[in-house]
């Protein structure tokens, strides 16, 4: 188990610094970080950024100047909000957190949920539905949803229980002046939450269903119900538990990537997280931004990755990974 | 059972996690109505890269708006002088004891007399060392945004605390703009012999103004908000309104969405046409201010060094092509905008501005018929102007993912095709549009805006000869358009170095007519400023074409 | 389980932005796919009839046909020209002339679908047709001759896993401009893993098959084994991931638009008529945001639905649809 890890670790290391590397150099390529300076009057501010940036040298040296920094938890200075990028990108997660937590915690409960009902009363009439909503959930363009989720939950239910304030909100975490975990953070979060675990729910639930059918049509669920232990009993014990290992996978390598999911979620609630910064960098051709950006993005995927192959194998005792 | 209780260990574990996220520097107080607690909430669909005014990362205009102008002093300030031209002028504020003085003479020199009782927020008075100051920041600091001006002036002697001498080595017509518009007078006693970039780029804790940040840095939330207070120490009106939030919303059209939901208070939206029709019947407790007199002029520019438009002829026929008035009724009408502009001086310039030269054009396929078969042009079968097998064709670039522009495209496009003329569109990136195909040429047509910075005239930047980009001036000029009309350099140069008024008029209105005649490029509209704000907003709220909405907000009062 | 079987796991999920498993690759994950090797013909014959069973597959397929003659033969079907403006009437609900309704240029909205979907149709189609391919290709090659290929091209696979997929779309779309080739050629480089560790996996199980053997023997080169006797064999499959392939690019394609790095007008698509529709939430004139948005839900569902089908045709034991 250890030396598989050191492995899987191994493999990861090479493949982040392979992900620093092409994120780097193609964010050199697609932005020069000095283009915002070509509307400054003073033509010399523009030469002295290049020289001051390193532009001037030649790439490799770039990247091994960055990188060095980086391992030392320097990733640089914003070219144009000035700020450490390390101080933007913790503020940005503090935010991203909060939402992938609640998205994560909520999908998963929901997911399990349907598919093990799904699969339990297969060809039931709630199956037939949960299949139909969840084609429609992994359909849906994401964005697409948000605005009729804001069209609906925000200005029709408002209008239709004419209510003077509406119940949910769509702008930020919080209403101005207030902080905190009350009521009011969560009539924000319930918006941005909802769009970014549908698609979730949607797939996670089919996985959940399949596997689960599978399980209960397996030989030892079939001898263990003729052998008289109680339904209840089987589905949660035994098939549940076996069910469950290879959405867990599936879950762990999701969630990994549903950083890049909050991108559009942000950008349409305002609310300043990873997402947010990205498109600003991208808006403002923010290189050092984009660069460590890429980076911790690609760690998450590889973390959860990792926890993936850890879940695997914690779940599954008869798997002996080597 | 084990498996159960992981699963509720482990929700349990991302609960508490994310609550403690979530009460990160929280004070726990409840969301209250905005107006109740008599805070305003504004929505701001920009945020700025950072507060140090000088440096180049304070370009955002939104910036200027909520936190330069309502907390540094300036000397003058800007107001519509005549709400029937919409001309703007340049008046002392309460900084000044009266209108600085001109020295006669050949030599320009201005006198400023400080008002004794202007003082910081921590109540040392605003002398000529802070003048002083913020000249040789400007001028000697690093990463600095503009010099223009600045770099005209020789020194800026302080022979008191209250007077200011600033004496011009080469005259500068534009002197009321200095430590005005995108600047402000800078404390010397807080800031002379530190990092002026590192204490002010977060958000600073001193102000001159009726406002201050509140709590310095921390009145700047990264991403969500910049928060003002009432600076108590200020020596004007005091603001009457506790709190003033400014809210990141950058997605424009959210914001009329989180306006209708309550979720804030005042907007000043770009005029994007995906709104209007949100206000088009008004909002039901909201009151809507639409106003053309601001410093924007939409144009097409016409690339004078290109076929086609290398040739007076077809870029007067392309003017007579255009019903302009009812592009702009098209494009703006919901808002009461329903005139084109027909000078490139901006609305608040309207009093060196001459219509004449541009007026003449209107929608007349007669007359286009007649200059283009007059150049040899003919109309093919497909419809379309030809000479020589060439097709009058050309491409029409502008800003990528601007509604309004793209809008506009599609109806010049379609009367272009009406009048014979194939118009095919690119978008572009705003840097590669204004950084390398305008400076280089790489354009026939292209669809943008010219901004004033402030209300002073002239045009030499954008339609000199000596300014057209070439190798020998390093292609640092702006006459992107190339424009090269013979007399039109000495004017509008004289107009540039003219101090006395009347004169500048005169000149001025000349250059017009000039452009105006030999259609260069087209002007299409002012851009509309639009204020959107609640009722229970009261006072002189407005625009102010270049200060933004909130130069006068220690007047505004909130009803409860 | 071992590893390798476990990694099927991930082929399809990287689709959306928004991260999920929109593709919902069950049948990877729990070995239902054509694992069980070369079908004799008349497996073909089996496979169309339960494929015509599935009536749902069948109507979609029916469905996409219909969609994809309407848009490509859009200026023979749709009611009025693009772009044609009537400034007069602005924007109108959906009305007998205007079945749905027009924009604030006084565009007829149902032209405008048809016509932008040609560019979404064609985004869609052109991404699956190259990602496909590419990730045949890298799988059948990476399947077939093992060892440092094998590890070089699935590092490479873990690369393009790894990094997020707006990165890369972003920047090359910065870099080349946002024409319709770039978008197309960026989202097939980034669609292809799936499809690459599906073929692998399926080469793997098949190159120490009997048949293999059997043309290895007689002395075909590499090549000709891979294309004539591996690749046919794991078609299913293959083409089940590119149904998949055309649902992720044109969802992929709407969310750039919305970013504003999508396809720029005056070319539309459904994601661009979409995300400049968006100031309309919570005004009268939401129509606008239903219309094209549900264009988009019922191809990308109609692709889903078609996948399904043809997975479970595919699929033999077929009880897990």
């Amino acid at each position: 188990m250890i030396q598989f890890l050191g492995r899987r670790l191994f493999y990861s290391i090479v493949v982040l610094l392979l992900a620093s590397i092409v994120a780097f150099v193609g964010t050199r390529i697609a932005f020069d970080p000095t283009a915002r300076l070509s509307q400054v009057r003073d033509k010399e501010v523009r030469e002295r950024e290049r020289e001051r940036l390193g532009l001037d040298k030649p790439i490799a040296v770039q990247y091994a100047k960055w990188v060095g920094d980086f391992a030392q938890g320097d990733m640089g200075t914003s070219e144009v909000t000035r700020q450490p990028v390390a101080t933007m990108l913790g503020s940005g997660l503090s935010y991203t957190m909060q939402l992938m937590l609640w998205a994560v915690i909520l999908s998963i409960i929901a997911a399990i949920a349907i598919g093990v009902y799904s699969a339990v009363r297969q060809y039931s009439a709630g199956d037939y539905i949960f299949t139909t909503v969840s084609f429609i959930g992994i359909s849906i363009p994401p964005f697409w949803f948000a605005f009729i989720a804001i069209q609906f939950f925000v200005f029709q239910l408002t209008a239709w229980l004419n209510l003077s304030r509406p119940i949910f909100y769509f702008v930020g975490l919080h209403s101005t002046g207030a902080s905190g975990f009350n009521i009011d953070y969560l009539q924000h979060l319930f918006l941005p939450v909802l769009v970014l675990t549908v698609q979730n729910i949607a797939g996670w639930s089919r996985y959940q269903r399949a596997s689960m059918l599978d399980t209960l049509n397996s030989d030892y669920i079939r001898t263990a119900r003729a052998k008289g232990v109680p339904r209840r009993q089987v589905i949660t014990r035994h098939a549940l538990r076996n069910a469950l290992i290879p959405v867990v996978t599936v879950m762990a390598l999701d969630i990994g990537l549903l950083f890049g999911g909050l991108v559009i979620t942000e950008q349409i609630f305002s609310i300043p997280g990873m997402g947010r910064i990205f498109v600003q960098a991208i808006t403002n051709g923010d290189a050092a931004v984009l660069t460590s950006w890429t980076v911790v993005a690609a760690f998450f995927v590889l973390l959860f990755n990792l926890i993936a192959d850890l879940a695997y194998g914690w779940l599954d005792p008869r798997v002996r990974i080597a | 059972m084990k498996l159960r209780k992981y699963v509720v260990t482990t929700v349990a574990l991302f609960a508490l996690l994310s609550m403690s996220l979530a009460a990160c520097g929280s004070n726990g107080s409840n969301g209250n109505s905005a107006a109740a607690d008599g805070t305003l909430v504004v929505g701001a669909d920009q945020e700025p890269d950072c507060l140090d005014w000088l440096a180049t990362c304070s370009g955002a205009s939104w910036g200027t708006y909520a936190a330069l102008v309502t907390t540094l002093p300036q000397p003058y300030e800007t107001y519509a002088s005549d709400s029937d031209s919409g001309a703007y002028v340049y008046a002392p504020t309460g900084l000044l004891a009266g209108e600085a003085t001109v020295a006669p003479g050949s030599q320009q020199i201005i006198t400023y007399k400080l008002n004794p009782a202007a003082v910081w927020s921590d109540g040392v008075a605003i002398t000529s060392a802070d003048f002083k100051y913020t000249f040789d920041q400007i001028m000697s600091g690093e990463d600095i945004y503009d010099t223009t001006g600045y770099a005209n002036v020789e020194s800026v002697a302080t022979p008191d605390p209250q007077t200011v001498v600033v004496s011009f080595k080469d005259s500068y017509a534009g002197w009321k703009g200095l430590f005005s518009g995108g600047y402000g007078v800078l404390p010397s006693h807080l800031l002379e012999g530190k990092n002026r970039n590192a204490i002010m780029k977060d958000g600073y804790s001193f102000s001159g103004g009726p406002w201050k940040l509140d709590g310095g840095k921390s009145g700047w939330e990264k991403g969500v908000s910049i928060t003002l207070v009432p600076n108590e120490n200020y020596w004007g009106t005091k603001p009457s309104i506790k709190k003033v939030v400014f809210r990141f919303i950058t997605d424009t059209s959210a914001q009329f969405q989180a306006f209708k939901a309550g979720e804030v208070d005042f907007l000043y939206p770009q005029p994007q046409p995906d709104w209007f029709p949100a206000v088009k019947g008004g909002i039901e407790g909201a009151t809507i201010k639409a106003t053309a007199d601001t410093s924007s002029v939409e144009a097409l520019w016409l690339n004078n060094s290109k076929p086609p438009f290398d040739n007076e002829s077809v870029r007067k026929a392309i003017a007579y092509s255009l019903d302009r008035d009812a592009i702009v009724k098209r494009l703006f009408g919901p808002l009461g905008v329903n005139k084109a502009w027909q000078s490139f001086n901006p609305p608040i310039v309207a009093a060196y501005a001459d219509p004449a030269g541009f007026s003449g054009y209107t929608l007349d396929l007669a007359k286009v018929a007649e200059l283009m078969t007059s150049q040899g042009y003919a109309k093919g079968s497909d419809g379309y102007w030809a000479r020589d097998g060439v097709k009058a064709s050309f491409t029409l670039k502008t800003t990528v993912g601007n509604k309004r522009r793209e809008l506009t495209a599609q109806i010049l496009q379609a009367a272009f095709k009406t009048a014979g003329f194939e118009m095919k569109i690119k978008t572009e990136d705003a840097g590669v549009l204004f950084g390398e195909s305008g400076p280089t040429g790489d354009y026939e047509m292209a669809l943008y805006a010219q901004v004033a910075t402030g209300p002073e005239p002239g045009n030499c930047s954008i339609f000199c000869s000596v300014n057209i980009p070439t190798e020998a001036n390093g292609n640092s000029g702006n006459n992107w358009t190339r424009t090269n009309v013979s007399g039109l350099d000495d004017l509008l140069q004289a107009l540039d170095v003219e101090i006395g008024n009347a004169k500048r008029i005169e000149i001025s209105k000349q250059a017009d007519l000039l452009i105006g005649l030999s259609a260069t490029s087209i002007p299409l509209d002012p851009l509309p400023n639009t204020v959107i704000y609640r009722n229970s907003v009261r006072g002189p709220v407005a625009d102010n074409a270049t200060m933004g909405p909130f130069w006068n907000m220690n007047l505004w009062t909130l009803k409860g | 389980m071992n590893r390798d079987s476990r990694e099927g796991a991930q082929p399809l999920e990287g689709l959306g932005l928004v991260g999920g498993s929109p593709s919902m690759p069950i049948g990877a994950e729990l070995g239902i796919g054509a694992l069980d090797g070369p079908k004799p013909r008349s497996q073909w014959q089996l496979f169309g009839s339960r494929f015509l069973k599935h009536r749902l597959a069948v109507f979609s397929l029916v469905l996409l046909i219909l969609l994809i003659f309407a848009c490509f033969a859009a200026n023979l079907v749709a009611p009025f020209p693009a772009n044609e403006q009537d400034l007069l009437i602005g924007a109108v609900g959906p009305n007998a002339n205007h079945w749905f309704g027009t924009d604030e240029l006084g565009r007829d909205m149902l032209s405008e679908i048809l016509y932008a979907g040609r560019t979404s149709l064609r985004i869609g189609l052109t991404v699956a047709f190259l990602s496909t391919l590419l990730g045949t290709l890298v799988g059948a090659i990476s399947g077939y001759f093992g060892k440092w290929a094998d590890q070089g091209l699935m590092r490479l696979t873990d690369l393009f896993l790894v990094i997020p997929q707006l990165v890369v779309l972003a920047i090359a779309i910065q870099g080349f401009g946002s024409t319709q080739v770039v978008i197309a050629l960026s989202l097939a480089a980034l669609f292809w893993m799936g499809e690459a560790r599906v073929v692998r996996g399926q080469v793997l199980a098949l190159r120490e098959r009997e048949f293999v053997e059997a043309a290895r023997s007689i002395g075909a080169s590499p090549m000709r084994v891979v294309f004539r006797h591996i690749i046919p064999n794991c078609l299913g499959p293959i083409l089940v991931g590119a149904t998949l392939g055309v649902a992720g690019a044109i969802l992929t394609e709407s969310a750039l638009s919305y970013l504003g790095f999508g396809v720029q007008l005056p070319a539309t698509s459904w994601g661009n008529l979409l995300s400049s529709a968006r100031g309309y939430v919570g005004t009268p004139q939401a129509y606008l945001i239903y219309f094209p948005g549900m264009m988009i839900l019922i191809t990308v569902l109609a692709v889903n639905f078609l996948g399904d089908g043809l997975r479970d045709a595919l699929d033999p034991r077929g009880n897990n649809g």
